[in-house]
C-alpha cells in the first residue's frame, strides 16, 4: 500500500498460486444431514483477558477474549483464526462462552449453529457445514438459541431455493443442533471454573 | 500482606526476590519459562506454528503467493513479515492499524530474516524478472506476557520449517505459470536464528525471558539473536540503562545455550510430525 509506513513493504500485487492450478472441482461427500462435527471447547485460557473461550469444530477455530469494563466502548473483542465452515455460528458460541468465563451476568448462554442447503437436484438442509459444503451451497443459515430459556436469539440466512416451509424445518433443525451442543459447553465452563478455583491463591 | 506490598512498591518487592537470586514465579535469573511449540496448526496456511513461552502465545501463519520480482533484484523473491498485537492479547493495545510496539517487532523480525539469511531470497525466484514467490508471514500474539521477540522469532522459524511450496513450471509456449497441486517441497532453511531476551534491573542484574511485569519494572531490555554456528545475527537494545562489555558477553553465552535448547525442541517436534 503506498504511503503505509506502518507495515513492512512487499510487492505491489500478488496472486495466490491456486489461480494457476488445473481446476479440480471437489464435490463434498454425501453424509448424514443431522450430524454435528465433534466440538472442542475450552474457556479461561488467555492470561491477560478477563474472560476467554476457544472453540474448535472440524477445521473452524475461533478464539474470543473479553476485556473491560471500559467506558461505553463495548467490552468485547473477538479474534483469532476462523475458516472451515460455520464461522459465524462458532464465533457466536465462543463470544457467549468468553462472556460467561469473564463472569458477566447473562440470562443464558447463546449457542450458534450453521446450516447450508445443498444445490439441485436434491436440495437438503445440512447441519454444521464444512467450508467445502458452504462453498457449494445454494443457501446458508445461522441460528442462535438460548437453550435453557428456549428462546431464539437470532436468525440470519441468505440464498435461494427450497419452499418456505423447508426454511422453517431448517430453523428447527438448527435449534435442535444448538440444544445438542449445549451440554458440551456447560461441561467446558464447569471445568474452567474448577481450574480457576484450584489456581486461586489460598 | 504480600499482595499489598507488591501493589505499593513493586520494585522493592522484586528486589527482595532478586537478592535471593530468584524471581516471584520461582524461576532462577537465567531460567526460561516452559516453551511449547505446535507445528502445522493452521490447515489453511502453507506453513504455521504456535509457540508458547509460559503464558505468552504467538501464532505464525505463512502464505505463499506469486509476484513479479523487484526491478532492482530480478532474481529474488520477497519475505514480508507482519506482527499483529490485537487487543485480545493484552488490555494495553487498541484495535486499528499497527501501534508502535507492533511496528518495532515487525521491523525486528524483518531485520532477523535479512541478517541471518534464514532463507536465501534467490531460492524464492521461479523465473528471473518474471515470477517469484512472496512469503507473507503473519505473526499474531494471542496472549501477551512479556518476551514477545523471542516467541515471534521462534514461531517464525518453526512456521518456515513447515512451509511447503507447490511445484511451479513455466509453460514455454504460453509463458504462463503452471502449478502442480500435488507436488510440494520444503523450503531450504539456511540458518536457524534463535532470540534470547533479557531485562536489565538496577543496571547490573540480567533476567532472562522477562514476563510483562518484569519488562515494565526493568530499567532496560536487550535481545540477542544467534545462529547455530554461534554467530551474532542481531542485537536489539532499544534505549534503557547501559551495559558494560562483560555483561554483554554473559548475555551472548546465555544466548548460545538457549539456542541449543530451542534447536533440540524443534528437532523433536519435527521428528514427531507425521509426513503430510
Amino acid at each position: 500500500m503506498p504511503g503505509d509506513h506502518r507495515r513492512i513493504r512487499g510487492p505491489e500485487e500478488s496472486q495466490p498460486p491456486q489461480l494457476y492450478a488445473a481446476c479440480e472441482d471437489e464435490a463434498p461427500a454425501a453424509r448424514d444431514p443431522t450430524r454435528l462435527r465433534p466440538v472442542y471447547a475450552r474457556a479461561g485460557l488467555l492470561s491477560q483477558a478477563k474472560g476467554s473461550a476457544y472453540l474448535e469444530a472440524g477445521g473452524t477455530k475461533v478464539l474470543c477474549a473479553v476485556s473491560g469494563p471500559r467506558q461505553a466502548e463495548g467490552g468485547e473483542r473477538g479474534g483469532g483464526p476462523a475458516g472451515g465452515g460455520s464461522a459465524l455460528a462458532a464465533a457466536l458460541t465462543a463470544a457467549a462462552l468468553a462472556l460467561a468465563d469473564a463472569g458477566v451476568e447473562m440470562y443464558d448462554l447463546v449457542v450458534g449453529c450453521g446450516l447450508s442447503l445443498t444445490p439441485e437436484p436434491t436440495p437438503t438442509w445440512m447441519l454444521d457445514p464444512t467450508r467445502l459444503e458452504e462453498e457449494h451451497a445454494a443457501a446458508g443459515l445461522t441460528v442462535a438459541l438460548m437453550p435453557v430459556l428456549n428462546q431464539v436469539a437470532g436468525v440470519l440466512g441468505s440464498g435461494e431455493g427450497a419452499q418456505t416451509d423447508s426454511w422453517a424445518d431448517a430453523v428447527r433443525l438448527g435449534l435442535e443442533g444448538c440444544q445438542r451442543l449445549y451440554p458440551v459447553l456447560q461441561q467446558c465452563l464447569v471445568r474452567a471454573a474448577r481450574r480457576r478455583g484450584a489456581a486461586a491463591p489460598p | 500482606m504480600a499482595a499489598g506490598f507488591k501493589t505499593v512498591e513493586p520494585l522493592e518487592y522484586y528486589r527482595r526476590f532478586l537478592k535471593e537470586n530468584c524471581r516471584p514465579d520461582g524461576r532462577e535469573l537465567g531460567e526460561f519459562r516452559t516453551t511449547t511449540v505446535n507445528i502445522g496448526y493452521i490447515s489453511t496456511a502453507d506453513g504455521s506454528a504456535l509457540v508458547k513461552l509460559g503464558n505468552t502465545t504467538v501464532i505464525c501463519g505463512v502464505k505463499a503467493e506469486f509476484a513479479t520480482p523487484p526491478t532492482d533484484a530480478p532474481d529474488k523473491g520477497y519475505i514480508v513479515p507482519n506482527v499483529d498485537l490485537p487487543p485480545l492479547c493484552s488490555s494495553r493495545f487498541r484495535a486499528g492499524p499497527p501501534g508502535e510496539e507492533a511496528q518495532v517487532t515487525s521491523q525486528f523480525i524483518a531485520d532477523v530474516i535479512e541478517n541471518s539469511q534464514v532463507i536465501q531470497k534467490e531460492d524464492l525466484c521461479i523465473s528471473p524478472g518474471k515470477l517469484a514467490w512472496v512469503l507473507y508471514c503473519d505473526l499474531i500474539c494471542l496472549d501477551y506476557d512479556g518476551n514477545i521477540l523471542d516467541a515471534c522469532t521462534f514461531a517464525l522459524l518453526a512456521a518456515l520449517k513447515d512451509v511447503q511450496l507447490l511445484e511451479v513450471t513455466i509453460n514455454e509456449e504460453t509463458a504462463l505459470a503452471e502449478v502442480n497441486l500435488k507436488k510440494k517441497s520444503y523450503l531450504n532453511i539456511g540458518t536457524h536464528p534463535v532470540a534470547t531476551s533479557f531485562a536489565v534491573f538496577d543496571d547490573t542484574l540480567l533476567l532472562v525471558d522477562p514476563t510483562a511485569e518484569e519488562e515494565h519494572l526493568a530499567a532496560g531490555t536487550l535481545t540477542v539473536v544467534m545462529d547455530e554456528k554461534g554467530r551474532l545475527c542481531c542485537l536489539h537494545k532499544p534505549g534503557g540503562s547501559g551495559l558494560n562489555g562483560a555483561k554483554l558477553q554473559d548475555c551472548m553465552s546465555r544466548a548460545v545455550t538457549r539456542h541449543k535448547e530451542v534447536k533440540k525442541l524443534m528437532e523433536e517436534v519435527i521428528k514427531s510430525m507425521k509426513p503430510k
